[in-house]
């Protein structure tokens, strides 16, 4: 078994005590140099989370993986500890585990690690879901984040729902009278967010929402990938239900560089092949507007100072729509 | 073959070529041990969601002297390889190399293969052709094609959950598009007809269809375990949530470990006793 193929590779880390597996996505940089760690210096990173208890390697995360690396990111996918390939235990609790912020200390550690062994300027996080939560708690304790990418992040703490909760919103979403009584409870719920003056609800994480605050006040680069959700109408979501982008965009400050996409034809996945284009398109963009790729050149070029203002070529950079659906 | 990343001192995970692709794999060392077994998982989604309690077991058991390689398959993973334009052909010979691969490694101990669900069908059909000294399934399907539709139904789920009744397919519908040549997303893996169409006729060996007919089939060690709702996530693992994805199967793992072990000592002595 060789730990290397053309593409990429199986790396290692160690973090409390813990063997961590990941897979590094050499960007094409990196395919030309004839070692890896110098192919990527000075380069952003970027790593991916998957959602909830998933191992690293979903279909689309090697592929906005492969995606990102063809465009001159070097990429990377791990498994936190006890998911995936790693070692340690997990919690019992994972959800509430996940929004306190339980997973930040180490991928922190992590990025620290990649960052130093890769030569890396920064690395940009992604997370889908519980992975964007992580991502969030992540970035705002690491100093080595470049940037973050939030997809269908919730900001509330999912409570512990009764078997009789998942009967009803079946029978809600089965039935006719399900849906008008969903409506009609739903329609309560918007009078009350309006009595209260649009008042962030009890359940907010709000240990989650000072750290996007955080990061945004500091200029720290979010992208936000938003998919359609029930009864949602675009950026919205249904009728009742807090409206939290809306929110943190709103209180965010001057100094904020928030993007937000909402994602047609796709679901909170992103897995289909509509999704995954989508989430390539606007991710490939946005890290070429916040982060662009350093050619080779310019990698000499930064190692001799007096030269540095000489160069500003990116020529290497792929536009998105120009690459293919290949999942390898 | 050369030298793999050395996760700890007993597990190693690196790539294993096979034409026109590289399989993931991860080997589970022991020191010494009494038998290796092969691990052949599930298939495309299934894979991702019982992923824990999978890599446990190969844990448990490589812990107890049994050395383990477990792997995904050809376009599936962290392997390589376009899912589309695979067969059911490649997928058998994955297993085939690694179990020859794994069986290189020391000759003269005992090899068992060890499927789970679409695995169960790969592994005895893999089984069937001489490869192996005994086999044990968990939940092996007939044939393919109903561990697909297992997928499919919860991939419907999934696209139900996000409409209202009158926008909502029947599973029929989806059925009929992959019949009539149409191909399907499958939670990021793309079902092609000509898939569709071969999971129909992928079945399990008729001889090891059911745990007396093997006894009569094979002078090996077979053995088949049908796994219920209790074994989630390692079964029914797409339809489960966070409450199970740490629960404790160490009376399944137990049990079958106490087989592997009569298995083991079957073989050593070379002779046949009854499947249990």
């Amino acid at each position: 078994m060789n730990p290397t193929i053309e593409t990429r590779e199986v790396i290692s880390v160690t973090v409390g005590g813990n063997c961590l597996w990941g897979t590094y996505h050499r960007s094409h940089f990196a395919r030309r140099s004839s070692s890896a760690s110098s192919g990527e210096a000075n380069r952003v990173g970027i790593l991916f989370l998957n959602p909830g208890f998933l191992p690293r390697a979903s279909p689309s995360a090697v592929y906005w993986a492969n995606s990102f690396a063809k465009c001159g990111y070097p990429a990377f996918r791990f498994d936190l500890p006890g998911l995936g390939d790693s070692e340690g235990d997990l919690p019992d609790k994972m959800l509430d585990f996940v929004s306190a912020g339980g997973y930040a200390s180490s991928l922190s550690a992590i990025i620290k690690q990649l960052v130093e062994r890769f030569s890396l300027s920064g690395v940009v996080i992604m997370g889908l879901c519980a992975g964007a939560v992580t991502a969030l708690f992540t970035a705002a304790v690491t100093k080595e984040c470049s940037g973050v990418v939030l997809m269908d992040p919730y900001f509330n703490v999912p409570p512990d729902r009764l078997k009789i909760q998942n009967e009803l919103s079946q029978w809600a979403t089965w039935t006719r009278l399900g849906a008008l009584a969903s409506e009609i409870y739903h329609r309560f719920r918007h009078v009350g967010l309006l009595l209260t003056g649009n008042k962030l609800p009890r359940n907010a994480n709000f240990p989650l929402l000072h750290c996007w605050k955080q990061l945004t006040s500091a200029g720290t680069p979010i992208l936000v990938l938003k998919a359609p959700a029930v009864k949602s109408q675009g950026l919205k979501p249904r009728t009742g239900v807090f409206d939290y982008l809306a929110y943190l965009q709103a209180s965010s400050g001057r100094r904020s560089r928030v993007a937000v996409h909402f994602l047609e034809g796709t679901n909170h996945s992103f897995a289909d092949h509509e999704g995954c284009r989508a989430v390539r398109h606007h991710t490939v963009r946005w890290l070429k507007d916040c982060f662009p790729p350093v050619t080779s050149r310019k990698i000499a070029v930064l190692k001799k100072p007096a030269l540095e203002q000489a160069e500003t070529g990116l020529n290497s950079y792929a536009p998105a729509d120009q690459l293919a659906l290949h999942r390898h | 073959m050369s030298a793999a990343v050395e996760m700890e001192p007993a597990e190693q995970a690196g790539y294993f070529e096979v034409p026109r692709a590289h399989l993931y794999t991860v080997l589970h060392g022991a020191a010494e041990p009494s038998a290796r077994v092969l691990l052949v998982g599930p298939f495309t989604s299934e894979r991702h969601f019982s992923y824990i309690p999978w890599v446990r077991w190969a844990r448990y058991l490589a812990a107890r002297g049994i050395e383990c390689l477990r792997f995904d398959y050809r376009g599936i993973g962290e392997s390589t390889g376009v899912f589309e334009e695979l067969s059911f052909d490649d997928w058998l010979e994955d297993v085939e190399l690694l179990a020859a691969w794994l069986k290189r490694r020391s000759p003269d101990l005992p090899l068992l293969l060890h499927g789970l669900e679409m695995g169960g069908i790969l592994a005895a059909k893999a089984f069937e052709s001489g490869i192996g000294d005994g086999l044990l399934l968990w939940s092996p399907p007939a044939n393919a094609n109903v561990a697909f539709r297992g997928a499919l139904l919860r991939r419907v789920a999934v696209d139900h959950a996000f409409k209202y009744k009158d926008e909502r397919k029947p599973v029929s519908d989806y059925i009929r598009r992959l019949e009539n040549g149409e191909s399907l997303d499958v939670d990021g893996y793309e079902w092609s007809d000509r898939l569709w169409n071969e999971s129909l006729k992928f079945e399990l060996p008729a001889g090891i269809a059911n745990q007396a007919d093997g006894a009569m089939a094979f002078p090996k060690p077979v053995r088949m375990v049908k796994l219920d709702g209790r074994a989630a996530p390692l079964v029914k693992g797409s339809s489960v949530g966070y409450e199970t994805i740490n629960r404790d199967l160490s009376g399944l793992f137990t049990e079958n470990l106490d087989w592997i072990r009569s298995a083991v000592a079957q073989h050593k002595r070379g002779s046949r006793e009854p499947n249990h």
